[in-house]
């Protein structure tokens, strides 16, 4: 019997130990394996606590419905979240949620659509002011334009008989005789002074 | 090295965090053509000066690409997703208002910025004990008013597991 025992000791001392308590030895620790054991330590020899088996009992068979309660309820919650986490990215939730945000960039696309109309028609406006403001700077600049012409015209004109008229005067190798005789008869008299005005203020007398 | 350029605010952290456009999941581009000379221009080139750094400083992973003088009357373009093509008009607009209609047409609402923000807030809770990668402290011996780890300030005789087993032992003879 000693033998089966020595061979698994686990399953004897289960039945009495407390169900969730580690079965080891020898713990590490902070010291490595080298360490020599510390001097108060020397002599000492761990018993574990003593074990009352009527009280194990009943503490084993409320400790495990106890835990089994426990366990039960975790899985519970755990099971609830996750299903609300899976149906907010893959269920309905998700699925209402898309449906939503494509009404909402809808409904946005539409608004931005009519701003656009609205801004296309105060460009049209605009545009058609600009195009109207040419036409008439164009016209206004052909008019100007003609005027000048006949302004250049007439100041040609006006020259030529004025020319025409001086030409009359002129002295020709016609009448040069003529003019010689004139112009001997009625000697002119250049000596005058004049003031700012330009009128004439003295005269002196003719001398030859 | 202090200030470059013609409004070195532009640069500060500030200015970048006071931007509110963050945009939808689904815009991955964002276009701007604009002229550099013209009135109807202005609203657009104060909007490329000012806020398209805000912008991206808001939405790192959104390509913004700029075209200059290619077009008669300047927009923005928005390519989502799908394939879609938001095109946006901003003749004679000024920067505000173009950066609001933005905002309304593709930027997430403040409510779902608040939702998310607080998501992220809830992951992580400053109330945590860990590494001091990921959470405030380490050991609760590190909080204010709570008694230090012996490691670092050696604890009072009284406090000592030898000096009370010793006292135990003098009491008990």
């Amino acid at each position: 019997m000693l033998r089966a025992l020595s061979r698994s000791p686990a399953p004897v001392v289960r039945l009495l130990s407390p169900r969730t308590a580690v079965w080891v030895e020898t713990v590490r620790g902070r010291k490595s394996r080298t360490d020599p054991k510390a001097k108060s330590k020397l002599g000492r020899i761990k018993t574990p606590p003593p074990v009352d088996p009527v009280e194990m009992v009943v503490l084993k068979e409320r400790y495990t419905e106890y835990n089994l309660i426990l366990r039960a309820l975790r899985l519970e919650f755990k099971e609830q979240m996750l299903r609300k986490k899976y149906e907010e990215e893959v269920g309905s939730v998700a699925e209402e949620r898309t449906k939503r945000e494509e009404e909402e960039h809808r409904s946005l696309m539409a608004l931005n659509d009519a701003e656009n109309l609205r801004m296309h028609k105060i460009r049209e406006q605009r545009m058609q002011k600009e195009a109207e403001a040419e036409e008439l700077k164009k016209r206004e600049a052909d008019i100007l334009r003609q005027q000048e012409l006949e302004n250049y015209i007439k100041e040609k004109e006006r020259q030529i008989l004025q020319l025409q008229e001086e030409a009359k005067d002129f002295i020709t190798l016609d009448n040069l005789d003529q003019r010689i005789e004139e112009a001997l008869d009625n000697p002119k008299n250049y000596n005058f002074a004049i003031d700012k005005e330009g009128r004439v203020v003295k005269r002196t007398a003719f001398q030859r | 090295m202090p200030m470059k350029g013609r409004f070195p605010i532009r640069r500060t952290l500030e200015f970048l965090q006071k931007g509110e456009t963050v945009f939808k999941k689904s815009v991955q581009i964002m276009t701007v053509n604009y002229n550099t000379h013209g009135d109807l221009s202005e609203g657009a080139r104060k909007f490329v000066f000012f806020n398209i750094p805000q912008i991206q400083y808001k939405n790192p992973w959104v390509q913004i690409m700029m075209f200059k003088n290619m077009t008669p009357s300047p927009f923005l373009r928005f390519y989502l997703d799908d394939g879609e093509q938001v095109l946006v008009d901003v003749e004679g607009k000024d920067h505000k208002e173009i950066t609001n209609h933005v905002k309304m047409i593709l930027g997430k609402s403040d409510k779902v910025l608040e939702a998310e923000a607080l998501a992220k807030m809830e992951l992580s809770n400053p109330a945590n004990f860990g590494p001091k990668k990921y959470f405030l402290r380490e050991c609760f011996s590190e909080v204010e008013g709570q008694v230090p780890h012996p490691g670092f300030v050696p604890l009072p005789k009284e406090m000592t597991g030898k000096y009370r087993a010793k006292l135990a032992a003098g009491s008990d003879e």
